[in-house]
């Protein structure tokens, strides 16, 4: 009986090791996008704060009296272009999440459903290539959290910033970077090292 | 004379269109060219202006070292190499902006050629217009009034950068320089829907598919 119930979520789990693994790599590629239109936005920002530090009828440029409306229109323009592209981003880390969390929940239920079959033993039993039940549902949920974590922060960061508030915009960059936790994202990559034996068993 | 203007259908038949909308024809294929060619300029310009700025950077940079510290002739021997670099740079955003008022030059010739098929249209159709459209839906005054528009934003842009060239290479404030730089980039006298009027004169005049 135990057997079965751990056969069975043998393939669950090896099916959302296949999926984090996938969803892993999407997930740093997003990420990458995202730290170059950051750079975009830190230097849209840079251009910003110069424009206001500026008095152009003091220049050479006061022979083009709307100039500076016309400059403020475009880096609006281009500021408003760069945020609508990191809320897109945001859809796309908000679907890789959603698809571990479902993914996670389905084998936490299946755990739940096979639970009186499952003893100590059935759990925590591991081999050379087969990691135990219970380690493998704790790696699970730790990468699951680590996503979902990281995408409120993200979003809650982007949800800060406007394209005519200029504070906000010149400190994005750095705020961005300082959510990221190499630490985590080493750990899931730890994680499918360990099971990679077992993905490959069948 | 105007005895070949044949338009049967632009939806239809477009390899058809001869006399007057022939020419509306390929001066829209000319204004795409033409702003195209400016794009792949601006492009080239702001590249060589980011150099000249982080050239004067540097060149200021040094001479706050020099200033502070002894100076000796290795280090005024690098003062003459990056003024003769800055020089360089300098030549090649004048050969931009060359290239540039050929652009310019060409669209102004465009606006003229448009405004002599609106004057011979005056003279044959005795100022009533046609009666119906050489393409979908645009009388040919609006063909002029497009050219116009498009005509005076890239001489003012380029008169713009014109400044940019004269002044970029001796301005001492960081915040300027980016504004010139910012200002080359983004050229705000030629504004985003220029983008969508000349799109609505290649759809018009069936160079895009509708």
């Amino acid at each position: 009986m135990s057997r079965l119930a751990v056969s069975t979520l043998h393939d669950v789990l090896r099916k959302s090791f296949a999926s984090l693994e996938s969803s892993q790599k999407l997930w740093i590629s997003v990420l990458a996008e995202c730290s170059l239109l950051m750079v975009s936005l830190g230097n849209l920002a840079e251009q910003w704060r110069a424009l206001c530090g500026v008095r152009i009828s003091n220049t050479p440029l006061r022979g083009f009296p709307d100039l500076e409306n016309r400059l403020r229109s475009k880096l609006l323009e281009a500021t408003d272009t760069v945020l609508v592209k990191l809320n897109e981003k945001m859809f796309s880390l908000q679907s890789i999440r959603d698809s571990i969390s479902n993914q996670v929940s389905a084998v936490l239920q299946l755990y739940e459903q096979n639970a009186d079959s499952l003893d100590l033993l059935a759990v925590t039993e591991r081999s050379t290539t087969t990691p135990s039940v219970a380690d493998m549902l704790e790696w699970l949920q730790d990468a699951e959290r680590h996503y979902r974590v990281q995408f409120l922060r993200r979003k809650t960061l982007l949800q800060t910033l406007r394209a005519d508030d200029l504070q906000f915009l010149e400190s994005a960059p750095k705020r961005w970077k300082s959510l990221d936790s190499p630490g985590a994202q080493e750990q899931i990559t730890d994680t499918l090292c360990k099971v990679s034996f077992f993905l490959e068993s069948r | 004379m105007e005895g070949g203007t044949v338009v049967m259908s632009a939806v239809r038949k477009s390899s058809m269109v001869t006399g007057s909308g022939r020419k509306i024809k390929d001066n829209a294929a000319d204004w795409h060219n033409l702003m195209k060619r400016w794009d792949k300029l601006n492009d080239e310009g702001f590249d060589v202006a980011t150099n000249i700025v982080n050239l004067r950077r540097s060149q200021s940079d040094h001479l706050l070292l020099e200033n502070s510290s002894s100076s000796s002739s290795s280090s005024s021997a690098q003062q003459v190499g990056g003024v003769s670099e800055l020089e360089d740079e300098c030549f090649k955003l004048q050969e931009v902006i060359n290239k540039m008022v050929a652009v310019v030059t060409k669209m102004e010739h465009l606006m003229k050629l448009q405004q002599g098929i609106e004057d011979l249209e005056e003279f044959q159709f005795k100022g009533e217009g046609r009666k119906a459209p050489l393409f979908h839906t645009w009388n040919t005054k609006q063909f002029g009034a497009v050219s116009r528009v498009l005509f005076d934003s890239f001489s003012e842009e380029l008169k713009l950068k014109q400044t940019i060239l004269q002044e970029l290479a001796h301005t001492s404030s960081s915040d300027l320089c980016m504004v010139y730089l910012s200002s080359w980039l983004h050229q705000p006298f030629i504004p985003t829907h220029t983008r969508l009027t000349l799109e609505a004169l290649l759809l018009e005049t069936g160079h895009r598919p509708l």
